[in-house]
C-alpha cells in the first residue's frame, strides 16, 4: 500500500524545478536595474561600490551595469534615469544639467544606452566632463543632453540612446565627499523640450 | 510530517538556493567573460592589452567612459607574484593602477596623484614569496584584472598619452 504522506517523485521534481525558478527569477529581479544604492536628489550611488565591503546583492548588481568600478577612495559613481521632475530620460527630449564645482580631481557626465553600453552615435560626444564646461565666477556650469549639437556649450549626444541613463563620475573624490555622499551638491537636470515641443 | 508541508518545505528551499546561487555566481560569471575578453581567449595572460580609444564601438566592459584611455591585463598567479608597474602620462593627467579579484571586488588602487613618478608594487597570493622593498598588493584570488585608467577625453589626448601607456608592464617576477 502506498505511503499517502510521501510525496512522489514527479511531485519533488516539480516542486524543486519551481522553486529554483522562482529563486532564479526573483534574484535577477534583485539584481538588475542599475547599480542600486541610495537616492541622492535622483541619482543613485552606493558608498560601498567596488569595495570589498559590498554585500552579494551589490556586488551582483555592480558587475552587471558597472564592472570594474573602483571604490570610492578613487571614484563614486551616480547614475540616474530621470529628470528632476520624475520622467524618464529620453532621446527625443533635450535636457539641461546644472551643477557647480564637484567635489573631486575631475569628474564627467556620460550618457549610456538600456543596454549598459555607450549609445550607438557616432557624433564623439558621449559625455562632457570637467575640462569641457565653463564655469561662471560662482563655479556654477551648464551641459546638455539632446539629440543634436545645441550652438554652444558642453553637450553630451542622446542620439540612439532611448530610453537612457546617464552616469555621473568624479574621480579623486575629496574626504568629505567619501564619507558624506548626502553633502555632494549634485547636479539638476531639467527637461526643456520633446519632439520639438516645450 | 504532512505531504503539502514537505513540499512547501521543498519549494522555499530550491528558491532559496536558486535565489542565492544566482546572486553569488554571477560576479564570477562575468568576471570570467570579462577575463576572457581581455586575455583574447586566454592568449594574453599576465601581460597588458591596450584598448582603443573608447567609442560607441566599445563593447568589451559595460558603462566605458569615453573619456578615459583604458589597458588591462587579465592576471594569473598561479605561477607566481607579478611586478606590475605603470609610467606617468607625458602631460601629468590622470592614470590610475586597480586591481580586480575574480569576485569583481576593487582591492587596491593607486593613482598619480599619489604617485606622480609612475606607479609599481608586486600582485601576489597569500604566502607567495615576494621581493624585499617592494610593495606588495595581496589577491584573494589567483586570477583577476589588473586596469590602467588614463585620462583622454579627445583623440589628441589619446594620442598623446597612448606611447606612455605601452610601458606598463604586468610580467611574472
Amino acid at each position: 500500500m502506498a505511503d499517502l504522506q510521501k510525496p512522489s517523485r514527479w511531485a519533488v521534481a516539480a516542486t524543486i524545478s519551481g522553486g529554483l525558478m522562482v529563486g532564479l527569477l526573483s534574484g535577477w529581479w534583485a539584481i538588475t536595474g542599475g547599480m542600486g544604492g541610495q537616492n541622492y536628489s535622483g541619482w543613485y550611488g552606493s558608498s560601498v561600490t567596488g569595495s570589498t565591503d559590498a554585500g552579494p546583492w551589490l556586488r551582483a548588481r555592480v558587475a552587471i551595469s558597472g564592472l570594474l568600478a573602483l571604490n570610492k577612495s578613487q571614484a563614486i559613481y551616480f547614475t540616474r534615469k530621470t529628470d528632476d521632475g520624475g520622467q524618464p530620460l529620453r532621446e527625443d527630449c533635450n535636457y539641461r544639467v546644472n551643477g557647480g564645482a564637484m567635489p573631486g580631481q575631475w569628474w564627467s557626465i556620460t550618457v549610456y544606452a538600456a543596454d549598459n553600453y555607450l549609445p550607438l552615435n557616432d557624433d564623439d560626444a558621449l559625455s562632457f566632463d570637467a575640462t569641457e564646461v565653463q564655469p561662471d565666477a560662482q563655479g556654477k556650469w551648464t551641459g546638455v543632453l539632446s539629440a543634436t549639437k545645441p550652438a554652444e556649450g558642453a553637450w553630451a549626444s542622446t542620439r540612439k540612446a532611448g530610453n537612457f541613463d546617464i552616469t555621473l563620475r568624479i574621480y579623486q573624490p575629496s574626504k568629505s565627499a567619501q564619507t558624506n555622499f548626502a553633502a555632494i551638491p549634485m547636479p539638476t537636470v531639467t527637461r526643456l523640450e520633446c519632439g520639438g515641443k516645450a | 510530517m504532512k505531504r503539502p508541508v514537505k513540499l512547501a518545505l521543498l519549494f522555499a528551499v530550491a528558491a532559496a538556493v536558486g535565489h542565492v546561487g544566482l546572486v553569488y555566481v554571477t560576479p564570477h560569471f562575468l568576471m570570467n567573460i570579462a577575463m576572457k575578453r581581455i586575455s583574447q581567449d586566454g592568449k594574453l595572460i599576465n601581460q597588458f592589452y591596450f584598448g582603443p580609444r573608447t567609442t560607441q564601438n566599445s563593447r568589451g566592459v559595460v558603462r566605458p567612459s569615453p573619456d578615459l584611455a583604458y589597458s588591462s591585463c587579465a592576471y594569473d598567479l598561479s605561477g607566481g607574484p607579478l611586478l606590475i608597474e605603470a609610467q606617468p602620462s607625458p602631460d601629468n593627467g590622470y592614470v590610475s593602477i586597480s586591481v580586480f579579484a575574480a569576485n569583481t571586488d576593487n582591492i587596491a588602487v593607486f593613482d598619480s596623484a599619489i604617485n606622480p613618478q609612475g606607479i609599481r608594487f608586486v600582485l601576489a597570493r597569500e604566502g607567495q614569496a615576494t621581493p624585499a622593498g617592494e610593495k606588495v598588493v595581496i589577491s584573494p584570488s589567483d586570477k583577476g584584472i589588473v586596469l590602467d585608467r588614463r585620462l583622454a577625453p579627445s583623440a589628441e589626448r589619446f594620442a598623446a598619452i597612448d606611447p606612455a601607456r605601452r610601458g606598463d608592464k604586468c610580467q611574472p617576477i
